[in-house]
């Protein structure tokens, strides 16, 4: 950080701390006109990521996920419903978002963050539109049974871009998902094959093959704040608080665009600006993408 | 979601079709556990500072399939509706996901957790060390693998370690089920599910001060001693296991 040594004006006699804190925006313009962020990352570089599938043997599927920082935990529990007379044949998903108290000083007990919600619905949305469940294989028998999956993503330390973090651990939890196999007694009810114990189970199984869900249309996201000219990749929380333009893009992971939010902020964004945003998030997608399949091939080693 | 979100239909989680589980049997010969363990026996402890980046100090426990994390904030601004106070505040909240459970959502069953991890660890901090402000102590179970509360305790006490808050000594917790005619220690959630009594005990081993024993259930008085002795004894050991991590983590401090 050697920029604070420049003459001709206050941050000359600064500490670089004080200078920091007191003068956040110029702090950062300093680094920007190098390249440079002070985490030592160019502009245009997210932060390391990594995956691990399976992390809670309480839920049928499961995926801790850490981009720098910001950790999300999220973990999928399959539970019996009736379908809707409407959709006879499909089961469901129910997403929610949560913010313990312990991810940030901002978060008390009681008064649930104002993120959460927004995230929650961001990310419903994102995984439903995207077409990556078909909600078809989550049927059992139609018009009987079905599976209704229940994903809970927890964020455990937040350091933002929470929503990519959110929707990576997402997208992980379902590819570790493996279903249980179960049977229908007389009176309608499911209940959990164990041909473990007894050899062979007095009722045959409704979903022998049905173990794992196909997973087509994968989304990934990248989120970029703006700030004048400059395009920020995967910001972290201090960057997030002072720069309030974001821009975040969901693509999958064939490249179409899933969606797009640019949620206000004083910098209006020109089609150019949302066209690099764009073309940053594909190069992300293919990073993301590796990395999830290496914590696949991973798993299914062991 | 989509457009049948509205009614949210009733759903159960399927259960294996038995006749009622088997109470398990804890007089064998050989004295050996459902997981492998001896009567006496704690199961292995992982523990690690530093988990929460974002929070002044945090830990993380695993005990076989207990996993926990707490932070701690502050010392800062009480609420604005406290009263004034000469010495600090200590403010505990314990929570779940809601994936902790075996049958989802259960976690909030456990509503006490949050005082009585206050209480464990209020004797053993130096409240006039932080006057007129607040340390909060959040905790999160990851997941519930039994013996939920004494990991929580242990947990919290490390991450008040980790973010430098003063204290006459580290909290080890151990809790001992009573099944039958026998004492098993650390018990797993089947274990708990099948007891007869329970014993918590809270232990700062360096000042060989209990800050909380909590006895519950059928007990006899010589059990009650047996089980205290055999708390006392894991406590101290656990304890010079957080001690242990503390010591690691202040040998190598990672460069940020």
């Amino acid at each position: 950080m050697g920029s604070s040594n420049a003459s001709g004006d206050i941050s000359a006699d600064m500490e670089i701390d004080a200078f920091r804190r007191l003068f956040p925006v110029q702090f950062y313009e300093r680094h920007f006109v190098k390249s440079l962020r002070p985490d030592a990352r160019t502009l245009n570089s997210a932060r390391d990521t990594s995956v691990a599938l399976g992390a809670v043997s309480s839920a049928n599927g499961s995926a801790l996920v850490k981009i720098g920082c910001t950790t999300m935990l999220a973990a999928i529990k399959m539970e019996i419903m009736t379908p809707s007379t409407e959709s006879p044949d499909e089961g469901n998903l129910a997403i929610e978002f949560h913010m313990p108290p312990i991810c940030s000083p901002l978060v008390r007990p009681g008064r649930p963050a104002d993120a959460a919600p927004v995230i929650s619905k961001q990310l419903a949305d994102t995984i439903l539109s995207a077409g990556m469940i078909n909600l078809k294989e989550l049927c059992l028998v139609s018009g009987k049974a079905a599976w209704m999956a229940y994903l809970d993503i927890c964020c455990l330390d937040a350091d933002g871009a929470l929503f990519d973090a959110a929707l990576l651990s997402a997208v992980a939890a379902f590819s570790s998902l493996r279903i249980p196999v179960v049977s229908l007694n007389d009176e309608g009810r499911v209940f959990i094959s164990e041909e473990m114990e007894e050899g062979k189970s007095k009722r045959e199984p409704v979903n022998k093959e049905q173990r794992k869900l196909t997973l087509s249309n994968i989304p990934f996201s990248l989120t970029c704040v703006l700030h004048k000219n400059y395009i920020l990749a995967d910001p972290n929380a201090e960057e997030e608080s002072i720069i309030e333009t974001s821009v975040t893009v969901v693509l999958n992971s064939s490249g179409q665009l899933v969606s797009l939010y640019k949620p206000g902020g004083p910098v209006l964004a020109y089609t150019a600006a949302i066209q690099d945003c764009v073309a940053l998030t594909k190069q992300r997608v293919q990073e993301l993408q590796i990395i999830l399949n290496e914590a696949i091939s991973d798993m299914e080693v062991d | 979601m989509s457009s049948r979100a509205g009614t949210t239909p009733s759903t159960y989680s399927p259960s294996t079709q038995k006749k009622k589980p088997q109470k398990p049997t804890f007089n064998d010969s050989n004295g050996v556990r459902s997981d492998g363990r001896g009567f006496y026996q704690c199961r292995p402890a992982y523990l690690k500072t530093g988990a929460v980046s974002a929070a002044g100090g945090s830990a993380y426990a695993e005990f076989g399939n207990t996993k926990v994390i707490v932070s701690v904030f502050g010392p800062r601004e009480s609420k604005k509706a406290m009263m004034y106070s000469n010495v600090g505040r200590l403010n505990c909240s314990v929570s779940y996901t809601p994936f902790a459970t075996q049958v989802r959502g259960q976690g909030s069953e456990h509503k006490e957790y949050s005082s009585v991890l206050h209480k464990a660890l209020e004797g053993a901090i130096l409240l006039e060390s932080f006057p007129k402000t607040t340390v909060d102590v959040f905790a999160l179970v990851m997941e519930s693998g039994g013996s939920d509360l004494p990991v929580i305790i242990s947990c919290a006490s490390l991450a008040l370690a980790d973010a430098g808050i003063m204290m006459y000594d580290l909290v080890a917790a151990v809790s001992l089920s009573c099944v039958g005619p026998s004492l098993v220690i650390d018990p797993v959630l089947e274990e708990e599910r099948w007891q007869d009594g329970s014993l918590m005990l809270t232990y700062m081993p360096c000042r060989s001060e209990v800050t909380q024993l909590a006895v519950n259930g059928e007990w006899t008085t010589p059990k009650i001693h047996e089980g205290m002795e055999l708390c006392l004894d894991a406590c101290k050991k656990l304890a010079g296991i957080m001690r242990s991590c503390l010591k690691e983590e202040a040998d190598s401090p990672s460069i940020q």
